[in-house]
C-alpha cells in the first residue's frame, strides 16, 4: 500500500470559531503534493469553518498550521497567498462588479503585468470557456461559469496547495464530474496539494486519495476512500448525521 | 431670464466644488465603510490651511496644494488612529458614524481658538471676467471647474485602468477574497484615505474661493451638500456622485437665483430628504457600490 506523501500543508490539533464560541475541535488534517484530500461531513459540520482556518481568515484558539516545515499559525490571509497557498471560498467566491478579466488580475495581483498576461493565457487554456468573456462582469455568469472563474482567479498565482470549498454545489451533476475528475485530478498530477470539500459523499471518494469525514467539528473517520467504503460505521456516521450517502449517488450520473 | 442663464453659469462651478467633495466622501463610504461626518471640517481646516498660506504672500493655487496636502495627511492621521481602530474593534455602523460626529466636533472646537469665528477671504485676484452667452465667469472659477474635470477624469483613470484602482474596487466588492488573493487591503485603504483626503482638502480650498468669504461655521454645509450628492448619486458609487454633484449645483444655484442665495444648502438638505424618502438607493441603484466603477 502506497504512503502518504509528506504534506505540504498540515493542521495539528486545531479549534477554532466565530466570536469565542468553538466551531471545530481539535481536528488534524494533512495533504502533500500530488495528493487529493476530501473533507466530507453533513451541512454545519464545521467543513467551512475548518477551511477558514487553514487559510488565516478564522484566528486560532489552538493548534499549529504548518506550510511545508513553517509554522503559520495565525498567519493572515495575503501571507498564506503569497506563499502558495490559494483558496475558493465557498460563497463570495468572485468580484461580482468587476469583469472577468480583472478578477483573473486580481487573482495574480503580486505578479507583474506580464506575467498576468502570459497566466491570463495558461488558465484560459485550462478553462476555454473563459477567454471569450473577458471582458464579461463576473455577476453576469452563469453558475458553471462562475465556478470556473472563481478556481482561474486562484490558479493565476500557481499555488502549491489549493483549497477548495464544495467546488460543485450548484453546478450541473455532468459539469460536477468534469471539475472533479478532469479539474481536480490534473491539478493533483501536476504536483499541487487540493485539499477539497465535497458534499456528494460518492463523487469525494471517487476522486480523493484520502477522505476525512467531519461531523459536528471533530475528525470521526478518516482514510483511504476503499477502506473508509469497507467499514460498517461510514454509512451509519452518515446516516445518523443525516446525509443521505444514497441521495448523493443519484445525484451523480457516471456512479460505477 | 438673464439671471437665470447667469446661475447656471455659477451653477457650473457649484457641481465643480460638490463633485471634488463628493467623490471623495463617497469612495471612502464605499471602500472603507465609513460614513465620515468629519469631512466637512476636515474640508474647513483645509480651507484655512490655504488661507495662511495665502495670507503669507503666495498664490492660492499654491494654497489649494497645501490644502490637498493638509487634507490627504489629515485625513490617513483620523484613519489610522480614530476610525481604524475602532473598526478593529468591532463597532457597529451606528457606532462608527457616532465617532465621526464626535471628531467632527472635536475639530471645529480645536479649530475656533486658532482661527476665530469671523469670516475670511483669500487674497488673489479673481482673474478677469469671461463672457459667453449671458454667462459671466471669472478666469478662477474657470480654473476651478477645469480642476474638476481633470481630478473626476483622474478618478476615472485610476479607479479603471490601474493596480491600485482596481484593487480599491476589489476592497470593496469582498475585502476577503482580496485579502485570499494576496491585496494588501491595510496598505490599500491607507491609499484610499490618502486620496480622498486629497479630494476633500482640495474641495475645501475650492468651496472657500467659489464663496466671497468663509467661516468656520461653513463645515456643516460643505458636509450636507457632499453627502446629498453622494446619496443622490447612490452611496458609495463615484460616477453617482458625479452626476449627483451635476443636479444639486445645478438645482442649488437656480434655487439661489429664483428664491434667495442663503437657502442654498437648505435646499441641498431638502433634495437629501427627499432622496432618502423616494429612492434611498439612489440614481445609480443597488449592489456592488464603489466597486461597480466602469
Ligand atoms: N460567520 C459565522 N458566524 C457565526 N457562526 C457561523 C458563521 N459561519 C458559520 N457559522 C456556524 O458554524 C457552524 C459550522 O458552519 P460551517 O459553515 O463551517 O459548516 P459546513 O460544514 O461548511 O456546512 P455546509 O455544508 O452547509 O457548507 C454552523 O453551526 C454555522 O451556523
Ligand atoms: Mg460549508
Amino acid at each position: 500500500m502506497e504512503a502518504r506523501p509528506v504534506p505540504s500543508l498540515q493542521a495539528h490539533g486545531i479549534t477554532s470559531g466565530y466570536g469565542g464560541v468553538p466551531v471545530i475541535r481539535d481536528v488534524s488534517i494533512a495533504v502533500g503534493p500530488g495528493e487529493v484530500v476530501a473533507i466530507i461531513g453533513p451541512n454545519g459540520a464545521g467543513k467551512s469553518t475548518l477551511l477558514k482556518s487553514l487559510v488565516g481568515i478564522l484566528k486560532l484558539d489552538t493548534g499549529t498550521i504548518l506550510l511545508g516545515d513553517d509554522d503559520v499559525s495565525g498567519r493572515p490571509p495575503e501571507e498564506l497567498a503569497r506563499r502558495g497557498v490559494g483558496y475558493v471560498p465557498q460563497v463570495n467566491d468572485i468580484f461580482e462588479p468587476l469583469t472577468v478579466l480583472e478578477n483573473l488580475e486580481m487573482g495574480g495581483y503580486l505578479l507583474s503585468s506580464a506575467q498576468v498576461r502570459a497566466r491570463v493565457g495558461e488558465v484560459g487554456d485550462v478553462f476555454p470557456q473563459l477567454p471569450p468573456m473577458l471582458r464579461r462582469r463576473a455577476d453576469k455568469l452563469s453558475g458553471g461559469e462562475r465556478k470556473m472563474l472563481a478556481i482561474a482567479r486562484v490558479l493565476m498565482l500557481d499555488p502549491k496547495v489549493l483549497i477548495l470549498d464544495e467546488p460543485t454545489a450548484n453546478l450541473s451533476p455532468k459539469l460536477a464530474d468534469s471539475l472533479l475528475r478532469e479539474h481536480v485530478r490534473r491539478l493533483a498530477g501536476l504536483g499541487k496539494a487540493v485539499l477539497l470539500v465535497e458534499q456528494r459523499a460518492r463523487a469525494a471518494l471517487q476522486v480523493a486519495d484520502w477522505t476525512s469525514v467531519l461531523v459536528s467539528g471533530s475528525v470521526r473517520l478518516e482514510g483511504k476512500p476503499a477502506e473508509l467504503l469497507q467499514r460498517q460505521d461510514f454509512e451509519e456516521l452518515f446516516l445518523g448525521a443525516g446525509t443521505d450517502l444514497a441521495a448523493s449517488e443519484e445525484t451523480n450520473m457516471e456512479e460505477t | 431670464m438673464d439671471l437665470y442663464v447667469a446661475a447656471f453659469g455659477f451653477g457650473l462651478v457649484g457641481m465643480s466644488v460638490i463633485a471634488i467633495a463628493a467623490v471623495g466622501f463617497t469612495m471612502q463610504f464605499g471602500i472603507t465603510n465609513m460614513i465620515n461626518l468629519a469631512y466637512g471640517e476636515v474640508m474647513i481646516s483645509s480651507a484655512y490651511v490655504a488661507y495662511y498660506v495665502n495670507k503669507a504672500g503666495i498664490t492660492i493655487w499654491v494654497g489649494m496644494i497645501a490644502g490637498a496636502l493638509f487634507g490627504a495627511v489629515f485625513s490617513f492621521l483620523l484613519n489610522r488612529f480614530v476610525y481604524a481602530p475602532f473598526q478593529r474593534k468591532g463597532t457597529s455602523h451606528i457606532g462608527m458614524v457616532i465617532v465621526s460626529l464626535a471628531v467632527s466636533l472635536m475639530i471645529a472646537n480645536l479649530l475656533l481658538p486658532i482661527v476665530g469665528y469671523y469670516s475670511v477671504s483669500y487674497q488673489d485676484t479673481t482673474g478677469g471676467l469671461l463672457r459667453a452667452g449671458g454667462i459671466v465667469l471669472t478666469t478662477n472659477q474657470i480654473a476651478i471647474i477645469g480642476v474638476a474635470v481633470v481630478l473626476m477624469l483622474l478618478i476615472h483613470g485610476l479607479l479603471r485602468y490601474t493596480r491600485l484602482g482596481k484593487a480599491m474596487r476589489a476592497t470593496a466588492a469582498n475585502p476577503t477574497l482580496a485579502r485570499n488573493c494576496g491585496i494588501p487591503t491595510q496598505r490599500v485603504i491607507d491609499s484610499v484615505w490618502l486620496i480622498t483626503g486629497a479630494l476633500c482638502g482640495l474641495a475645501g480650498v475650492v468651496a472657500a474661493m467659489d464663496s466671497d468669504s468663509f467661516a468656520i461655521s461653513n463645515g456643516a454645509g460643505f458636509l450636507i451638500t457632499a453627502l446629498a450628492a453622494a446619496v443622490l448619486g447612490g452611496a458609495g458609487q463615484p460616477y453617482g456622485a458625479m452626476i449627483g454633484a451635476v443636479i444639486i449645483g445645478m438645482i442649488t444655484e437656480l434655487s439661489a437665483a429664483a428664491w434667495a442665495p442663503e437657502y442654498k444648502e437648505v435646499v441641498a438638505f431638502g433634495i437629501l430628504v427627499l432622496v432618502m424618502v423616494l429612492r434611498p438607493q439612489g440614481l445609480l441603484s443597488k449592489r456592488g457600490a464603489l466597486a461597480a466603477a466602469g
